[in-house]
């Protein structure tokens, strides 16, 4: 019996070992690469333990790829984009938690239809209308754009945190004296906010994952780093290095951001249906 | 959800209008980005519309026409069909399997789950760029694996394979949500009937497929539309893999639309092309939402 469960849990182990090679492989490959020479990236098997180069780093950021502009401006839209979706969405949030709106599923299905509209029959529209607005290339056309799928998704969120809250804490606040607004700010607010945190934290991710919006929507000056990976990827060959060096820049604060509320990010990715 | 519904009621005097007003600039904002689009393309999709012109011309049904006889058109949703119906049931068994494998570890469940669920977080643009760094004939890791036992295929190049390609790199990056979720799930599932089942003798199978399975039914049903919708959503990675190649192997609707509205300029069809994307991303909205409301209650 106890041999049985011993060799039981070793299989389980054996198996967790090879899912995480599996999900991981390509990450530690993309980072390990990004600090081997050209010469070494290619080398069959890739060697674990080597040298590290700062080489294609030091390339993408001083090189002739202008790459700190895609940084900044990829931090400047995904940052914009967090506060205007927060603020709106807190908010709003709110109000659809607590307001008993008879319109209620109405608006809920269409908050989330909104978030959940493919992003090839989105960008379409946008562009005609941004083109005549004249917002093709500005970072506000492209903060537009992604709040077009970030507003639906804090509003969404929001509200099943709030929903969470206990309206008794604010009728308790207003009994003491408290003013509607003051008690949603000064009591509901402060209860919710790990919940707000995980969303601006998906937010963010959202907006600085994104490549076909910046695709479409950005100029030589306002292009953000997705596009930067794109145009490293050209009919005369792939600067692998820098390649490999850009994706891990890309992924590195969003994986920091999301081990940092872990503990909401399923709730958040599942819209809410996980608790 | 009854009670939530009676207890506002309630305090409706008190408290409604502060919330109306609190509500009011996100609808208004959300109206102006999302409705007016689609009144838009509604328009747009009647008329002869490209991209250099000021004054498109009325085209009647000249669009919808085109398009609902274009054999591209359909050819695309089957290839939509086959992305995301075979990438849905990988994630879906895969994710389930490794789920129940986390729920039965001993030791370092947290641990584990949260290296797992890493691959969430990488822009699908990158998923694509370093899938294609793996599958790259000449210096790809993976294709070096592939080559070791004994198929030497350019994967990305080779029609039958590319698709194969494209549906595991959204299966690679997205199976830890399902899994996550199921996983979620599997840990709300109450002890009783599970000691019920030892009382009766189940062995350990027995207990996953007769019991903890269908109780978390509705958790699995969550996991899959969520990805559904999202598989329609995006099409990086095949914009920097394959771009819809080879032979139009991985040309997926989206993509489809990307190609009409850009590359051929021809706004009006890729308008309806667009409409019969958010026909279908609706009513699987429309179920997701009827699942969590079953769920509530």
């Amino acid at each position: 019996m106890q041999l049985k469960k011993y060799s039981i849990n070793t299989a389980l182990y054996a198996l967790m070992l090879l899912c995480l090679i599996w999900a991981l492989s390509p990450i530690l490959i993309m980072l390990m690469s990004s600090l081997k020479t050209q010469v070494n990236m290619f080398e069959m098997p890739p060697k674990l333990f080597f040298a590290p180069t700062f080489e294609s780093y030091r390339e993408m950021f001083f090189g002739r790829g202008d790459f700190p502009r895609f940084l900044k401006n990829s931090l400047m839209v995904s940052i914009l984009t967090t506060i205007v979706c927060l603020f709106l969405g807190v908010m709003g949030g709110f109000g659809l938690a607590r307001g008993g709106f008879k319109r209620e599923k109405d608006i809920s299905f269409w908050i989330i239809s909104t978030r959940m509209a493919p992003i090839p029959a989105v960008i379409l529209p946008l562009y005609l209308i941004f083109s005549k607005l004249q917002l093709i290339g500005t970072t506000t056309g492209l903060i537009l754009a992604y709040t077009t799928f970030n507003l639906p998704f804090a509003l969404w969120m929001m509200t099943t945190f709030f929903k969470d809250v206990p309206a008794d804490l604010e009728e308790a606040a207003m009994i003491d004296g408290c003013g509607k607004f003051r008690a949603f700010w000064r009591i509901v607010v402060p209860t919710a906010s790990p919940g707000i945190v995980a969303t601006a934290v998906l937010c963010l991710m959202f907006a600085w994952n994104d490549y076909l919006f910046a695709s479409i929507f950005t100029n030589r000056q306002t292009q953000t780093i997705p596009i930067a990976v794109s145009l490293l990827v050209s009919q005369s060959g792939i600067k692998w290095g820098q390649a490999m060096a850009t994706g891990t820049v890309i992924i590195t604060p969003m994986l920091i951001c999301g081990l940092l509320v872990r503990k909401y990010m399923v709730r958040g990715l599942s819209m809410g249906a996980v608790k | 959800m009854e009670q939530a519904a009676i207890r506002p009621l309630k305090r409706r005097a008190k408290w409604n209008r502060t919330e109306f007003w609190m509500l009011l600039p996100s609808v208004i904002v959300l109206a102006a980005i999302t409705i007016f689009p689609f009144f838009f393309m509604i328009y747009a999709s009647f008329m002869d519309y490209r991209l250099d012109m000021d004054h498109p011309r009325f085209a009647g049904l000249e669009n919808w026409q085109n398009t609902l006889t274009d054999e591209t058109f359909w050819q695309s949703w089957g290839r939509t069909v086959v992305y995301a119906g075979g990438g849905l049931i990988l994630q879906l068994l895969l994710g389930t399997g490794i789920a129940l494998l986390l729920y039965h570890i001993p030791k370092f469940r947290n641990l584990f789950s949260t290296l797992v669920m890493l691959p969430v977080f990488v822009a699908p643009i990158v998923t694509g760029l370093l899938w294609r760094f793996l599958l790259d004939p000449t210096y790809g890791f993976y294709h070096w694996i592939v080559r070791q036992l004994g198929f030497d295929v350019q994967i990305l190049g080779d029609p039958n394979f590319a698709m194969l390609a494209v549906i595991f790199m959204d299966v690679w990056e997205w199976t830890p949500l399902v899994t996550l979720i199921v996983l979620a799930g599997l840990q709300t599932v109450p002890e009783e009937p599970l000691e019920a089942a030892d009382v009766d003798g189940a062995n350990a199978w027995q207990k996953i497929f007769l019991v903890m399975l269908p109780m978390i039914r509705r958790m699995i049903v969550v996991a899959l539309l969520i990805r559904s919708m999202d598989i329609l959503r995006y099409v990086d990675t095949i914009v920097i893999t394959t771009e819809g190649g080879p032979a139009d192997a991985t040309k997926t609707i989206g993509y489809y639309l990307m190609q009409v509205a850009f590359r051929f300029q021809d706004i009006g069809s890729a308008a309806a092309v667009g409409l019969t994307m958010l026909v279908v991303s609706t009513l699987m909205g429309r179920f997701f939402i009827k699942v969590l409301k079953a769920e509530e209650a």
